[in-house]
């Protein structure tokens, strides 16, 4: 009886006002063949003291960013945090409340959304952001329904190879059964050529999925690629990274038409792997195809700005059938976190720490390479991921053998990329120390030395 | 136009036809002053497309109020040829002159069998009473 | 009291070289920048981020928090949304650094606690749905049932059947048919009777062997328990389609009765309604779906796996209908919703349900005589009451008794929902309120109702805002904040 209040005397208070003899006959709606005969099946009711034993042993099981060095990426990373993000987002106030249906009652998340929307704008250079999606493959999902729903053209939708692989699933799961093939265009140099794109892109392709940096780390020729698309009136969707417009030039001074991104590096935890932030930012002309929530600035009776939820005829709940998407909860309070992460680091922090995953990288790069066993995959620019090949092809012992030294080494990306079977992807980001990146390299370059030799 | 002189389709379009200058039929269609005020605070029209065309029955636009969301369908069969593209920043328009300067579409029919579908004022005045109620 | 700075917006409490958040000087051998990154790919300028302090911010959030009103400060019965109250313990074990500060890609030898802690979730979902198999992977119910639906589209299709239609009853919430046109079908209303159930007439008449899927909110979003619902999944598996249960209210009948006893296929649960995740100020949920042992082979990859005494994730499955997001799901809900049903234990969670129940039928019976509840004297966890009377008494709409009741305190229920109720409030006021509460509750409800109508039509005064307009924000949108002072763009 944790969280209950109702005691045996209110129980009998509550029952008489009623007119029922007991609780149980306030189930009689329900067909007695229906009532479940016995409990459930369940492990025994904890205490406090007890669950908080039982989950911290299971805790301790886990490598985490704490006890282990972490050089995983591939959509989540393990960047710093500010003390101020928890210790706003933890307020009662922000993570106990809902939705904000009644926007009297609610103009502290309504105002915070629509800071949070501007900040999204002005990060990307995009005109108008929405309040989130559940996260970066979704957003990017949501983004080629809508790009469908903008152009009318029931054909193509054109995806560079080196977008996440999961994200690429993910909209081929969202396509499966409407008017529209999903193609994929290979990578082998690691980022897609403009010239490939427009031998293929027709006037039967809606759009063009783009990751920069992708998959790899790479830089694309985002410009280049958005004109090959609009040259034939399709739209170009960017997945970008947060951070890395603390350097490079934002989506919407690339002429990008929507731009998506995971926002996890913005202030959220790693969570293996959620609740993340799906960011979702478009042209001015896109606003009506646009799905998920918005808040928007008015009055209220005496004239006071003052924020609601908007243009709320494209959502599910009023359009039902019609609806060409069905979200209804939004990430508010990441989006919340996202918010006071970009407010705290600001512009000039934001490229700081671009600078410094740059740096970093590039240096983990070279020492990782130092040893004969390892090359990178693929010579271009990168922000704060690589991949490195290991010519000795043995990646999973790799990974496992740093992992027993506590050193999260990379993502193996033979599950995903038949030709890179013998490589794995590196992220460094702001957190990791030049001990750590030492240690990275001399762990690597000390593992399996003996088989390497044999296959040299 | 009076709206006594016009047809109506039962989801509240209004019909007025008329010749043009090749002797073809084309039909201006709008909202009826009863769909309009029933809406209440509009807030966004979707017109169609010009060139495009149109079955009778089939919706080729969309009229929105804050929380509610409502298809505008065309009463008869042919091409759209004109819209009434001052609506987009004047939507007031509808509700202050449905029957003149807020029209909607005209529509050059290819065919005039729909017509027989449509009510007149009479009718449609019926109607509406009963919908109201 | 209130700081006369708390409204006003980040952008405009920015001054040009504040600071707050720094970072470290860079530790290892700089490189010359254009060497790295090329020079036409990178920004002359950070993009235009406001500059702020530390104590600036903080100031301005927290003083923006008192401007909500939520469950750890007020009453919240915002019907269909289980606001009921979330466990502090919760949120700081899910906080541990060995569940929160793990990456989605670590080796599954070095996640096997937290592969535990989500395998066993699974198994407990699967018994409280009376079902065979689970997916964690969806991040939100609505997307747990467009995952379901696509399984049922993959299922069909594996079958050879043709089925183009789904199912879905007049008092559904919105997502049921917008999910149904997003997996492909064509969505097809069922209406309901006088008594708020699904009819049986309509259904017979509308079901054939098009129909894929009939998805079905029980207990409805009348706050009714359907008692047909055995029959109409005969009914449907009869011509060969699937039921599907959307499991928003679950939280009347843990322990009680069971989707999968009732003929349910698949199912959603909702860990931020029923199992008292934080609701966020509107995310982020879980979707998690069960599903019954035919359908297994179709849920989404990854899958976790108890094999040769160690867990792992399984992704070889041919027949699966893919991803439907990224990594494994929105593991922080899930992790909550763990140590909440640990928490509980069997009878803790028929515990909730019966005072879940208790409470709404408690308060329905002190209401109904000024809010009629046309669906009956008896309800599940919530009931919808109308204020049509109130209307045509005195003028007061549901809108109107929902502003006044901020004043007094209360966050409004749920109002206009569900679409087959006239002036509709729905209200559910969870297990974690006492009578007192409720009492005082309905006891401001009396008055509202007694109060002169232009006083509760220009409602709420109490609140930081009055009734803002809605029409001016959706006809000309204003959805960001713009430099006035300075030639932007």
């Amino acid at each position: 009886m944790a969280y209950l209040l109702n005691t045996h005397e209110d129980q009998q208070a509550m029952l008489e006002a009623i007119g029922a003899a007991s609780i149980d006959e306030l189930f009689a709606s329900i067909p007695k063949e229906l009532r479940l005969q016995g409990q459930l099946d369940l492990p025994p009711a904890l205490t406090e003291l007890e669950l908080a034993a039982h989950l911290k042993e299971r805790a301790d099981q886990n490598a985490s960013a704490v006890n282990a060095t972490c050089f995983l990426g591939g959509g989540s990373y393990d960047h710093f945090i500010p003390a101020v993000v928890d210790a706003i987002a933890s307020r009662g106030e922000f993570f106990t409340s809902y939705t904000p249906y009644q926007p009297e009652a609610s103009q502290g998340n309504l105002q915070a959304l629509f800071e949070y929307q501007t900040l999204i704008t002005q990060l990307t250079g995009m005109d108008v952001a929405n309040a989130s999606h559940y996260d970066g493959a979704t957003a990017a999902a949501e983004a080629v329904i809508m790009a469908l729903a903008a152009t009318g053209r029931k054909g193509r939708v054109l995806t560079a190879g080196s977008v996440h692989p999961e994200y690429r699933q993910v909209v081929a799961t969202y396509l499966e059964h409407l008017d529209a093939e999903l193609e994929t265009l290979d990578t082998p140099s690691g980022a897609l050529d403009a010239k490939a794109l427009a031998g293929t892109i027709d006037r039967d392709t809606a759009c063009v999925l783009v990751q920069h940096p992708n998959f790899f780390g790479c830089l694309e020729d985002v410009e280049a690629l958005t004109a090959a698309a609009h040259d034939v009136g399709a739209l170009m969707i960017l997945v970008f990274d947060p951070l890395s417009l603390g350097l490079l030039k934002r989506p919407g001074d690339l002429g990008v038409d929507i731009a998506v991104a995971e926002g996890q590096s913005l202030g959220n935890a790693m969570a293996y792997g959620g609740p993340y932030l799906g960011i979702l930012a478009c042209r001015e002309s896109l606003v009506r195809k646009m799905p998920g929530r918005l808040a928007g600035e008015t009055v209220d009776r005496r004239g006071n700005r003052c924020f609601v939820l908007t243009l709320q005829t494209r959502e599910q709940h009023i359009r039902r059938e019609k609806a060409t998407s069905n979200i209804c909860t939004n990430q508010g309070l990441l989006a919340l976190r996202a918010a006071i992460y970009l407010a705290l680091v600001g512009p000039q922090g934001l490229r700081e720490v671009a600078t410094l995953c740059v740096q970093k990288t590039a240096y983990a790069a070279q020492r990782i390479t130092a040893a004969a066993r390892f090359t990178r995959a693929f010579d271009r620019p990168v922000f704060k991921e690589f991949v490195v090949r290991d010519r000795d092809g043995r990646v999973s012992e790799l990974i496992q053998e740093s992992a027993s030294q506590g050193v999260l080494a990379g993502v193996p990306l033979a599950g995903w990329f038949d030709d890179l079977s013998d490589c794995f992807l590196v992220a460094v980001t702001e957190k990791r120390t030049r001990d750590e990146i030492d240690g990275l390299a001399k762990c690597l370059a000390s593992a399996n030395t003996e088989v390497s030799t044999t296959h040299a | 136009m009076k709206p006594e002189d016009l047809l109506y389709a039962t989801t509240h379009e209004w019909v007025h036809v008329a010749a043009d200058e090749s002797g073809g039929k084309v039909a201006t269609v709008g909202i009826s002053a009863f769909a309009v005020e029933s809406l209440t605070d509009l807030v966004f029209i979707e017109l169609p497309e010009v060139g495009r065309q149109v079955k009778a029955g089939e919706s080729f636009g969309e009229i929105e109020s804050v929380k509610a969301v409502s298809d505008v369908y065309s009463p008869v069969d042919g091409e759209v040829i004109e819209v009434n593209e001052v609506l987009r920043d004047d939507l007031e328009r509808l509700s202050q002159d449905p029957y003149e300067a807020g029209w909607v579409a005209k529509i050059r029919m290819s065919d005039e069998a729909a017509l027989a579908e449509l009510m007149d004022h009479t009718a449609y005045q019926k109607q509406c009473a009963d919908e109201a109620h | 009291m209130r700081d006369a700075r708390s409204t006003q917006l980040l952008f405009e409490l920015s001054q040009a070289g504040r600071r707050a958040t720094t970072f470290p000087t860079c530790d290892v051998p700089e490189r010359l920048l254009d060497e790295l990154m090329p020079v036409a790919a990178r920004a002359d300028a950070p993009p235009p981020l406001p500059e702020l302090a530390e104590p600036d911010i903080v100031r301005h959030y927290t003083n923006l928090s008192t401007l909500n009103m939520s469950v750890d400060t007020h009453f919240y019965p915002l019907g269909s949304c289980t606001m009921k109250y979330n466990p502090k313990r919760n949120e700081q074990l899910a906080a541990l650094p060995g569940l929160a500060q793990v990456h989605p890609y670590q080796p599954a030898a070095t996640v096997q606690g937290l592969l535990g802690v989500l395998h066993d979730l699974g198994e407990m979902l699967a018994e409280i749905a009376g079902l065979d198999a689970v997916s964690l992977q969806p991040a939100a119910g609505a997307q747990g049932e467009l995952t379901a639906l696509l399984m049922a589209a993959a299922y069909f299709r594996d079958r050879g059947e043709e089925r183009t239609t789904v199912l879905v009853p007049d008092s559904a919430h919105g997502t049921n048919p917008a999910t149904a046109t997003m997996a492909g079908f064509r969505a097809v209303t069922l209406g309901s009777t006088p008594q708020g159930w699904v009819d049986l007439d309509d259904l017979a008449a509308k079901l054939d062997d098009r129909v894929a899927v009939l998805m079905i909110t029980n207990p409805n979003t009348l706050g009714l328990f359907d008692p047909q619902i055995v029959e109409i999944a005969e009914r449907v598996h009869a011509r060969g389609g699937l039921v599907y249960l959307d499991g928003a209210n679950m939280n009347a009948i843990l322990g009680i009765t069971r989707p999968g006893d009732m003929g349910a296929d698949m199912m959603h649960f909702n860990p931020h309604k029923t199992f008292s995740g934080p609701h966020g100020g509107g995310g982020p949920g879980a979707g998690p779906i069960a599903v019954r042992e035919h359908l297994e082979p179709y849920l989404p990859t990854p899958v976790i796996r108890w094999h040769e005494g160690r867990y792992d994730l399984v992704n070889d499955r041919p027949k699966s209908i893919g991803r439907v997001r990224s990594f494994m799901g929105n593991v922080g809900v899930l992790v909550r919703a763990y140590a909440y049903i640990r928490t509980h234990g069997a009878e803790g969670l028929r515990n909730v349900s019966e005072n879940a129940v208790l409470n709404a039928n408690y308060l329905l019976s002190r209401v109904k005589h000024i809010l009629p509840v046309p669906h009956g004297d008896r309800c599940m966890h919530e009931f919808v009451a109308s204020a049509s009377k109130l209307k045509s008494d005195r003028g007061l709409t549901a809108m109107d008794v929902a502003k006044r009741l901020l004043d007094y305190g209360y966050h409004a229920p749920t109002t206009y929902f569900p679409l087959v109720v006239r002036e509709a409030l729905m209200i559910e006021p969870t297990e974690t309120e006492s009578k007192e509460t409720l009492d005082g509750f309905a006891a401001a409800l009396f008055r509202i109702t007694d109060e002169p109508a232009e006083l509760v039509h220009e409602a709420s005064h109490s609140t930081s805002i009055s009734r803002p307009d809605e029409v001016r924000a959706a006809r000309k949108p204003v959805m960001r904040w713009r430099d006035e002072s300075a030639a932007e763009e």
